[in-house]
């Protein structure tokens, strides 16, 4: 490999990297515009085997940080390593990476067992019927593997696109919110796949805008708002993190004054508004026992709940919570 | 059969693939038999034209400046051009592929799904005159016509290997080849190498015509200020490789955004 560099020395200095983790991925101070446009901003960060996931807003720089990373597109400014290497003008890199981009277009005048064989002959694997079928079964694609792509519906070119960057068993996988336009048979087969994948020591990077969706699979994440690195790192203490930020929930109910009442009493209540309309907004800092709290309380004081629902629960108000303690 | 053919060449296999039935396809096989429509129209009236001369005569001034172009012009604009527009060239760049090899496969897939096209057409178009001619008694003679077509069809080879070389590259360069193409077909080539000598020399036309005339020893088919054969094909076999080559450093340079 003509352009191999030494992996970082200071691994533990790159966030998201456990200490002493070497990483499989290292963004070095990258930055990338187009024209007057910034798309990330000095972004430093290493991935390490295992799942990682990729968390950000639509928008959030997610997609360019993948392309750089496999290569697709070249940095403004810093260095993007994988394997300790570019992969910019290093193609032999592609034997040991896979990449599902997001784009959902495929070739459609190939069946997907065709596109399957395609990529593993690219791939200049010895028996390329066996990899496609090895791939075929991996995404649950077998029956319907000899249907032109032209005619799969959203889910199954999502599931065909995994297949493929699978069909070499590389050792570094990226997925492009892999999950969008999945039924939740198909998320679910999708998620399990990512876990193995983890769990088999390759390193995986899944990016998706739902934090939900990125709980079931990922470990560790990685957290871009607006092109910079918002938060790196276990997803549970990110998650208490974001807890700790106050959510507001808005009740529905048919004695709102008396529920005010009821819950002002409460401890995990922070602050409590009358919000018309039968509503009452009730400001919490800890979501967990507020939900246990106000069941209860409406049973004990005999009011009737019709609908509660979190008013800054998005992820963009909860993005918006880490970029600000980010730039504090 | 299938799968040793993929094994063999997947980028020539799957740019095949990528034209065959398609619209564009289509259209290159309409553009190419369209001379024999033309064929089929003079036999009305042959008047004064021998057979030999039509078929001259078509090819020097409707096919090699226009049709045959247009032909190669699509195929080859839409060869990476289909794979940008949609962001499936991902799927061949990311592999451990050099970028040479994956220009030489989408070149040498274009000549397969285009050179069939347009030597049928000429083939089809000689047919018809000499035919057609002799059933109506213009004088058709087949056999003076096969030197001249067996000229058309080797200038006409060297042309579209040009021109596929030539779009393939511009193809990745400028965002809309198709069309940068057609203003280079229907300005430089039609009507601006046709009056100004400088221009001439440096149109894709004056190859294809040069390498017609010396292939075949036939009058109709001599021009002054002909390049002789052997530079000819030097000239096309040369601009070939810089094309391929800058198609390749483009490839190894962009960024699929």
């Amino acid at each position: 490999m003509p352009d191999a560099v030494a992996p970082p020395t200071a691994t533990s200095a790159l966030p998201g990297l456990a200490a002493g983790a070497a990483p499989s991925i290292a963004l070095d101070h990258v930055s990338k515009w187009f024209g007057d446009v910034v798309a990330v901003s000095d972004l430093s960060f290493g991935v390490a085997a295992g799942v990682t996931g990729l968390l950000g807003p639509n928008g959030a720089g997610k997609s360019t940080v993948l392309k750089m990373i496999a290569g697709l597109v070249a940095p403004s400014n810093g260095r993007v390593t994988l394997l300790g290497h570019s992969a910019r003008g290093n193609p032999s890199v592609y034997r040991r990476v896979g990449l599902a981009p997001e784009q959902e277009q495929l070739f459609p005048y190939l069946s997907g067992r065709e596109f399957l064989r395609f990529n593993a002959i690219l791939q200049k694997l010895p028996r390329p019927d066996d990899a496609t079928a090895r791939a075929l079964a991996l995404v649950d694609m077998a029956d319907v593997a000899d249907r032109k792509l032209g005619g799969y519906s959203k889910g199954m070119r999502q599931r065909i696109k995994v297949a493929a960057a699978l069909v070499h068993d590389p050792e570094i996988v990226l997925m492009d919110e892999p999950l969008n336009g999945t039924d939740p048979v198909q998320r679910a087969g999708l998620i399990g796949l990512i876990r193995r994948l983890g769990d088999e020591g390759k390193t995986v990077v899944v990016s998706s805008h739902v934090l939900s969706e990125v709980e079931r699979f990922a470990g560790n994440i990685l957290v871009i708002v607006n092109g910079k690195l918002a938060a790196a790192g276990d997803y549970h203490a990110i998650r208490d993190r974001m807890d700790e930020h106050p959510h507001t929930v808005r009740i529905r109910t048919d004695d709102p004054r008396r529920l005010a009442a009821a819950l002002i009493a409460e401890p995990a209540t922070r602050s409590v508004r009358l919000a018309g309309d039968g509503a009452v907004e009730a400001e919490t800092a800890d979501v967990r026992a507020f939900a246990r709290a106000v069941p209860a309380l409406a049973r004990w004081s005999g009011i009737r709940v019709r609908e509660v629902t979190p008013l800054d629960e998005s992820l963009g108000a909860v993005f918006a919570y880490l970029t600000e303690d980010h730039r504090g | 059969m299938a799968s040793v053919v993929w094994r063999a060449a997947p980028i020539v296999t799957q740019t095949v693939r990528q034209f065959s039935g398609g619209r564009t396809l289509r259209l290159v096989w309409a553009l190419s038999l369209l001379p024999a429509i033309f064929a089929a129209i003079y036999l009305l009236r042959p008047g004064d034209v021998s057979p030999t001369e039509f078929l001259t005569t078509t090819y020097q001034e409707l096919i090699v400046p226009t049709l045959l172009p247009i032909a190669v012009l699509l195929l080859a604009t839409a060869a990476f051009g289909n794979e940008l527009d949609d962001r499936t060239l991902l799927y061949l760049t990311l592999k451990p592929v050099s970028r040479l090899r994956i220009v030489l496969g989408k070149f040498v897939g274009t000549l397969l799904v285009g050179l069939p096209a347009v030597l049928v057409g000429l083939v089809a178009t000689a047919l018809v005159t000499s035919i057609g001619s002799g059933l109506t008694g213009a004088g058709g003679d087949w056999g003076a016509m096969q030197p001249v077509l067996l000229a058309m069809l080797g200038s006409a080879a060297a042309g579209t290997a040009l021109i596929a070389a030539v779009f393939l590259a511009v193809s990745l360069i400028v965002p809309r080849a198709l069309l940068v193409g057609i203003i280079y077909i229907f300005i430089w080539e039609s009507l601006l190498g046709r009056f100004l000598p400088g221009i001439r020399n440096l149109s894709i036309r004056h190859y294809m015509l040069s390498i017609f005339s010396g292939l075949t020893d036939s009058p109709l088919a001599a021009f002054s200020g002909a390049t002789p054969l052997r530079e000819a094909l030097i000239t096309v076999a040369a601009v070939c490789v810089v094309a391929i080559a800058v198609a390749t450093l483009r490839l190894r340079s962009m960024q699929l955004s």
